[in-house]
């Protein structure tokens, strides 16, 4: 397969040429769409509240933002001052044009959008939790273990309510382990959502009572929708103080299914009234239960005894030492009722088995080290091989292939979204190690002046190499599956840089080799 | 050939002694057996489990503040605590203070934050792992661990096809597990599922200069048997000392690595210099001796 030289000028073996064209389609792969993105320019929307009058303009997820009002926006400093600087004096309705890589939004707003921004990614690359921050639970039925079909049915019924809650940068994978355990992962990128405990490990089972008869439940069986974001039907009614703080209430419209508001009907048309000084009232009030406890009592007006109304209010309250606090406690709990009200409740009680929350600070200085160790350790092997075999193409062209291993690893990585944790990197590593090691085999067999044709010692370091790489798939395969596949990026790497390595770069390697000792 | 007269030389005293070479290693892997069943009996597990692999809580709090007085307060309300600190390696300044314990994140979370500092999102990171799912993780790492070590041997002894040869890789991947884990334990090293990982990658890493050297002394017309082996021991070095490279500045050159990143690169580190040993000194004795005996010169 070598072709000869012609002239000065080396041909390249078509080996190398695979080795370049990969690395190529590496880079492709690895580079942010558009290319343009690297000068850094704007800032990208990570997530967007639904229902919000920037969402209602036509901005999405996605998208960049390149002006604000004519400012431009390169950073998310820049975004924050503008928005600030907007904000600051405008109390009332304020005119928006936000300028995005290929469109203009103009909306009017009394308050800062509800986005969640990110700067613009420089590469295709994604990292994991631990190097990015953010959260992770695995989840699992207490008590009872389920199979993968119902796990599924349980990613559905959460998937739904952290997309109700406005949580959009989330993954849920239904994950099995070796002893055959089904679990739900969750993963959050980013800053970790205050209640996540609470979203995803409570069953949210709704009850509306009248005595002890259940007039209504979550989900929509019963509940043909729920008032959220409009402030006719859904908001804080008001604010009080109360004994050791503050109080707030709130209240949202829900509307019941036809079949609901009939046994709605039929259980208060049995019910006497009640005369207070508030008015005429049933004798028994409606009663909400969240998970089993009582989030609220309604009183219910003699009016609706016996009538068919799809129409329901729901009340409750906030609390806390500050009316701001008490304000976003009740905020919060509506929030959460409502979700609750959508989703319906899950079948079973749920357990977080494991929860792990990174400051995304330190995760940054995680990734900034393992940078730098990584050069480093290329300078060292560098070093060593040099002063090995005093050959500077030689020692360039083990550099370059372990650099070709780690890069293409790394674009296999961008290309199936593999999140690249602590242990994935570990893995790449490793895995360069093994890489360098098959390097210098080839290099010894080649170098060797005995009497066998170099083509015959190549083969020979080939069966030393293949017999490495084998042991290699062999020992990291059960990794896979143990422990819940949370070190599956270790075994993943590490399987995927050798493989390169075998398949790719040594055989350019070695025909590399062939030119520098012609 | 100008390195005859040398190879000559070598040659008798090595052919001496290189029936002695594997007693040291033997003797080392033997003692680390040893220890190793004694601190099962005491220990009632072959590790210091961590707390991903015993259940509990991790918390690390970023910063160069005050340890001191966190430590002696966190000590007196929980009696099963460990503190480590990670420190830049230049400055010597504090990066973060590590808190292990078998508590809940939040008992844990109040007894911090009842010293006065302020738990956030941007200063701590806490990792919490139920008992059950760690027991089950330790398991699972473990039946992964023996699994791999059953596929290793069958490549080996496909690879080889000879019982002596193949026989005498595997024992050196066995005791490239065994010397690290003994003396992990003997210093105190806590075990996270990263470690037990990284003990699967020694199993896949550490055979390959075994490998090299079975392959070199076992094909023929290459020389002499001792110069085949001299070649190996050359490139195989070689090979170690580039790993050593590769893990070694984790630990004296950059501070301030995931833990189980330093965890990894560790047992990778002490299982390439046991490997050392038990290639080069108890393989070598091995082959010599298996190919002495069947005329392979």
């Amino acid at each position: 397969m070598v072709l000869r030289k012609e002239g000065n000028k080396m041909k390249l073996t078509l080996r190398i040429w695979i080795l370049i064209f990969v690395l190529l389609l590496s880079l492709l792969t690895i580079l942010p769409w558009p290319p343009t993105n690297l000068l850094g320019k704007g800032v990208v929307i990570k997530s967007i509240e639904q229902n919000s009058s920037a969402f209602e303009a036509g901005l999405r997820q996605g998208m960049i933002i390149k002006e604000i009002n004519s400012k431009p926006i390169n950073t998310l400093e820049d975004y924050s001052n503008a928005v600030s600087e907007i904000f600051a004096e405008q109390k009332n309705l304020t005119k928006l044009t936000i300028k995005t890589s290929d469109n203009e939004f103009i909306f009017l707003t009394n308050k800062t959008p509800e986005l969640t921004l990110g700067s613009l990614p420089k590469t295709k690359l994604k990292t994991g939790l631990d190097l990015s921050g953010g959260a992770r639970a695995l989840v699992k039925p207490a008590n009872i273990s389920v199979s993968s079909a119902e796990i599924n049915d349980l990613i559905a019924i959460t998937n739904e309510r952290f997309n109700v809650y406005g949580i959009s940068d989330i993954s849920l994978r239904a994950v099995r382990d070796l002893e055959g355990n089904n679990y739900m992962l969750v993963e959050v990128a980013g800053a970790t959502p205050t209640d996540l405990n609470e979203l995803v490990s409570k069953q949210g089972k709704f009850e509306a009572k009248i005595g002890n008869e259940t007039v209504f439940i979550g989900g929509k069986e019963d509940i043909a929708s729920v008032c959220r974001n409009d402030a006719t039907c859904a908001g804080i009614e008001s604010c009080f103080q109360i004994q050791g703080g503050e109080a707030c209430r709130f209240r949202f419209v829900i509307y019941l299914s036809e079949e609901a508001a009939k046994k709605h009907a039929d259980i208060t048309s049995k019910l006497g009234t009640n005369v207070t000084e508030q008015g005429r009232y049933l004798e028994k009030k409606l009663d909400l239960y969240l998970d089993d406890n009582l989030v609220d009592s309604l009183l219910i007006s003699e009016d609706l005894k016996g009538r068919v109304t799809t129409q329901i209010q729901i009340q409750g309250s906030g609390t806390g030492a500050t009316r701001q606090d008490a304000l976003n406690d009740a905020k919060q709990s509506m929030q959460k009722l409502q979700t609750i009200l959508i989703t319906g409740s899950l079948p079973y009680k749920l357990e977080i088995v494991k929860l792990d929350t990174i400051s995304p600070v330190l995760g940054k200085e995680f990734a900034k080290n393992i940078i730098i160790l990584g050069f480093l350790v290329f300078l060292i092997i560098s070093v060593i091989l040099f002063i090995k075999y005093r050959k500077i193409k030689i020692t360039l062209s083990v550099v370059l292939t372990m650099f070709s291993e780690a890069f293409i690893t790394l674009a296999i990585a961008a290309l199936i979204r593999w999140n690249l944790d602590a242990p994935s990197i570990a893995g790449i590593i490793a895995g360069m190690g093994t890489g360098v090691n098959d390097q210098i085999v080839i290099i010894d067999e080649s170098i060797s002046n005995l009497n066998i044709s170099l083509k015959e010692r190549i083969k020979r370091a080939f069966f030393i190499i293949l017999g490495a790489f084998f042991t290699i798939i062999a020992a990291m395969l059960p990794l896979f599956w143990a422990g819940a596949g949370l070190l599956r990026g270790f075994a993943l790497t590490t399987i995927l840089t050798v493989s390169i390595g075998i398949l790719i770069t040594r055989p350019a390697f070695a025909d590399i080799l062939k030119k520098i000792q012609q | 050939m100008e390195i005859q007269p040398i190879e000559q030389k070598k040659k008798s005293w090595f052919d001496k002694w290189y029936k002695f070479f594997p007693v040291v290693p033997v003797l080392i892997l033997i003692i680390s057996l040893v220890y190793l069943g004694f601190f099962f009996k005491q220990q009632g597990d072959f590790i210091y489990k961590d707390v991903s692999l015993s259940g509990g809580t991790t918390i690390t709090l970023k910063g160069d503040f005050d340890s001191e007085k966190l430590e002696s307060s966190l000590k007196q309300k929980f009696s099963d605590i460990n503190f480590r600190k990670l420190t830049d390696i230049t400055t010597r300044k504090q990066i973060a203070l590590i808190i292990e314990s078998p508590a809940t994140a939040e008992e844990l979370k109040a007894a911090i934050e009842d010293t006065g500092f302020k738990i956030t999102d941007e200063n701590s990171s806490i990792e919490f792992t139920g008992s059950t799912l760690s027991k089950g993780f330790y398991r699972q790492l473990i039946i992964a661990l023996i699994i791999s070590f059953v596929l290793m041997s069958i490549v080996i002894f496909v690879l080889f096809k000879t019982f002596v040869p193949s026989f005498a890789v595997i024992l050196s991947a066995f005791s490239d597990i065994v010397m690290p884990l003994a003396l992990l334990d003997f210093l105190g090293v806590r075990i996270s599922t990263a470690g037990i990982a990284a003990f699967l990658m020694l199993v896949g890493y550490s055979v390959d200069t075994d490998i090299l050297l079975v392959t070199r002394a076992l094909k023929k017309g290459e020389g002499s048997l001792n110069q085949r082996i001299h070649r190996a021991f050359k490139t195989g070095i070689l090979m170690t000392i580039t790993t050593l490279a590769a893990v070694l500045p984790a630990f004296f050159l950059i501070s301030g690595l995931p833990d189980s990143f330093r965890q990894i690169f560790l047992i990778i580190a002490v299982g390439s210099f046991a490997d050392i040993i038990n290639t080069w000194l108890t393989n070598v004795g091995i082959i010599k001796w298996y190919c002495e005996k069947k005329g392979i010169k």
